[in-house]
């Protein structure tokens, strides 16, 4: 209904605008008739292609109830485009720039018919399906930044099934195939070791790492090291690739460093609180401290080596509670340096991976919040614009 | 932590199932136990921790100090302490049952609640309902004892519609399992 409305008033104004530029015409004023020349027709239509992505865009997942990857210049504030995604979707990007990619399920006949799971290849300069990559099932499951994973500079793709027995698709990018099934009992959330293959967390307080070149998979697992039912890491962690590192956050607070490889080494931790001086959270009931948690709670900025925590003042089990604080953390300093006390409180968390980084934040209400990660100030807010997880082009 | 025993729920949950299975029904049940036995890792077996667990208000959660039997539409609604999702009560279903030409997932995540009129803990098996769109209404997000996804049984962010005609997800219930 209101559509039609504001087509009516759009051809009322034409009416008008014709009307006055007749009457002109017809006055016989000088110059008049240069000026009514009519506008020529619009050319014809070609959808605008994107630049390879730069580290000041971010992907903007969009939620359960509303599918897309929504892309965002945090530079500008402006929205470029859109990467297809059907619901439950995870979106990865390839590192040479030249794909997105979309690990999805669908079925022939909407939610009916026969289940389909693919990873679906987009061109990232017209955002055009270039292929499809048929794989067995995947998890259903929002709002994990681990479940679908780019390895091998681009050529690998590890994707976390549930059904409910879990284990990873192994998927060859570069010849377009599917390579191969891992079980992976009891583990979770997927981090890709260079010349191995992956790490997940695991049930036991493990971390698991899986050989992936063998006919036969080889997983080893470290000691248990955290409590996964009592003070459970985070699913979205912080990751670096290129030093091999992954930086854990329990729901108190406690922070791992933990050396990817063959053989992982893992860090004594630290309690968030002790680094900002205050005292470390526990798992008691009725302390009202300062907890991390939200749905993407952590980003990590690589070159720094800072993480971003989304804090709020709860008991222990609100780790879904969206922060009203970022916590800045100088993880190797074990110390953090700065906190920016949040207007509204926000969900998800990122941050570019510039020099001069930018925090993106979604809020409560479905606000995307973009702030200079150096001193907190706004630099844009973006209503009817947030969402689930976000992602941003890394090194 | 004294209050939460995942051993004691799996057993909670396996003796139930005992308890209501004939012979008739086993090997059409097994093939179900099949595919979900995975879901239940190999939990470590202790029994250091079988204590007599403190409910004290001092030892409840937020979320059970605040909690009521009341009403079943209401977030604080004890038996959601870690539900997610819509509740089916809400949406021409009730607690325990699914809204009309929904079906139940026969698999679930599992939540330790405590009843505020007997001051006991039972185990709660949160089966959703699927195969239509989400109801969208009274969304609830209860995380006492909520953890992530590599112990899936207790997390509630997974689409649990398994080994139902559809992955749709509608709704959630909180089914009733027994004392924990």
């Amino acid at each position: 209904m209101m559509k039609v409305q504001g087509k009516s008033s759009l051809s009322a104004k034409a009416r008008h605008t014709a009307a006055a530029v007749c009457a002109l015409a017809l006055l016989g004023t000088a110059g008049a008739a240069s000026a009514a020349d009519p506008l020529q027709p619009d050319p014809e239509l070609e959808a605008v292609t994107l630049s390879a992505p730069k580290p000041s865009w971010v992907f903007v997942e969009r939620g359960f109830v509303v599918s897309g990857n929504s892309i965002y210049d945090t530079d500008t504030g402006k929205m470029l485009g859109m990467v297809e995604a059907s619901t439950l979707s995870d979106l990865a990007l390839d590192p040479a720039g030249k794909a997105y990619y979309v690990s999805e399920s669908i079925w022939t006949k909407g939610w009916r018919g026969t289940r389909q799971d693919m990873i679906t290849v987009y061109d990232a300069a017209t955002l055009k399906l270039k292929t499809e990559i048929t794989m067995p099932g995947r998890i259903l499951i929002g709002g994990r930044k681990y479940n679908f994973v780019i390895a091998d500079a681009g050529k690998t793709a590890y994707v976390y099934n549930l059904d409910p027995a879990s284990s990873v698709n192994v998927v060859d990018l570069a010849k377009g195939k599917f390579v191969k099934k891992i079980e992976l009992p009891g583990c979770a959330s997927l981090m890709p070791v260079t010349g191995v293959g992956f790490s997940a967390l695991c049930s036991d307080g493990s971390l698991a790492t899986v050989k992936t070149a063998a006919a036969k998979p080889e997983i080893t697992r470290s000691a248990p090291f955290f409590s996964a039912t009592n003070d459970p890491i985070f699913d979205n962690f912080g990751y670096d690739g290129a030093k091999q590192q992954a930086v854990f956050l329990t729901y108190t607070g406690q922070v791992y460093t933990a050396k990817l490889g063959a053989t992982p080494t893992i860090s004594e931790p630290f309690s968030i609180q002790t680094a900002a001086g205050v005292s470390p959270a526990d798992t008691k009931p009725l302390d009202v401290h300062w907890y991390p948690g939200a749905r993407q709670g952590l980003a990590y900025h690589l070159a720094t080596g800072h993480a971003f925590v989304l804090m709020h003042m709860g008991e222990y089990w609100t780790h879904k509670a969206p922060g009203t604080e970022i916590w800045e953390l100088d993880v190797a300093a074990k110390k953090v340096i700065k906190r920016i006390p949040l207007e509204e409180a926000a969900n998800s968390v990122t941050v570019t991976q510039e020099a001069n980084a930018k925090l993106v934040l979604s809020t409560e209400g479905g606000t995307l919040l973009i702030l200079d990660a150096k001193t907190g100030a706004e630099k844009f807010k973006l209503e009817k614009s947030g969402g689930g997880v976000l992602r941003t082009l890394e090194p | 932590m004294k209050t939460f025993n995942p051993d004691a729920m799996g057993e909670k949950l396996l003796r139930r199932f005992a308890g209501r299975t004939s012979r008739r029904s086993i090997l059409s049940r097994l093939g179900l136990a099949l595919v979900a036995a995975p879901a239940f890792p190999l939990l470590p077996v202790s029994r250091a921790n079988a204590a007599k667990p403190d409910r004290s208000p001092e030892a409840k959660t937020n979320f059970a100090r605040n909690a009521q039997s009341a009403d079943d539409t209401k977030c604080t609604y004890w038996r959601y302490c870690a539900i997610d999702g819509s509740l089916c009560s809400c949406c021409g279903g009730a607690v325990n049952r699914c809204p009309p030409g929904a079906e139940h997932s026969p698999v679930s995540w599992v939540g330790t609640c405590i009843n505020p009129d007997d001051g006991r803990a039972y185990l709660i098996a949160y089966r959703d309902c699927c195969g239509k769109a989400y109801c969208n209404k009274c969304d609830c997000d209860g995380t006492d004892r909520e953890t992530q996804l590599y112990v899936p049984q207790l997390n509630n962010d997974v689409i649990w519609c398994f080994g139902t005609t559809s992955m749709e997800y509608h709704c959630s219930t909180a089914v009733l399992v027994g004392t924990a």
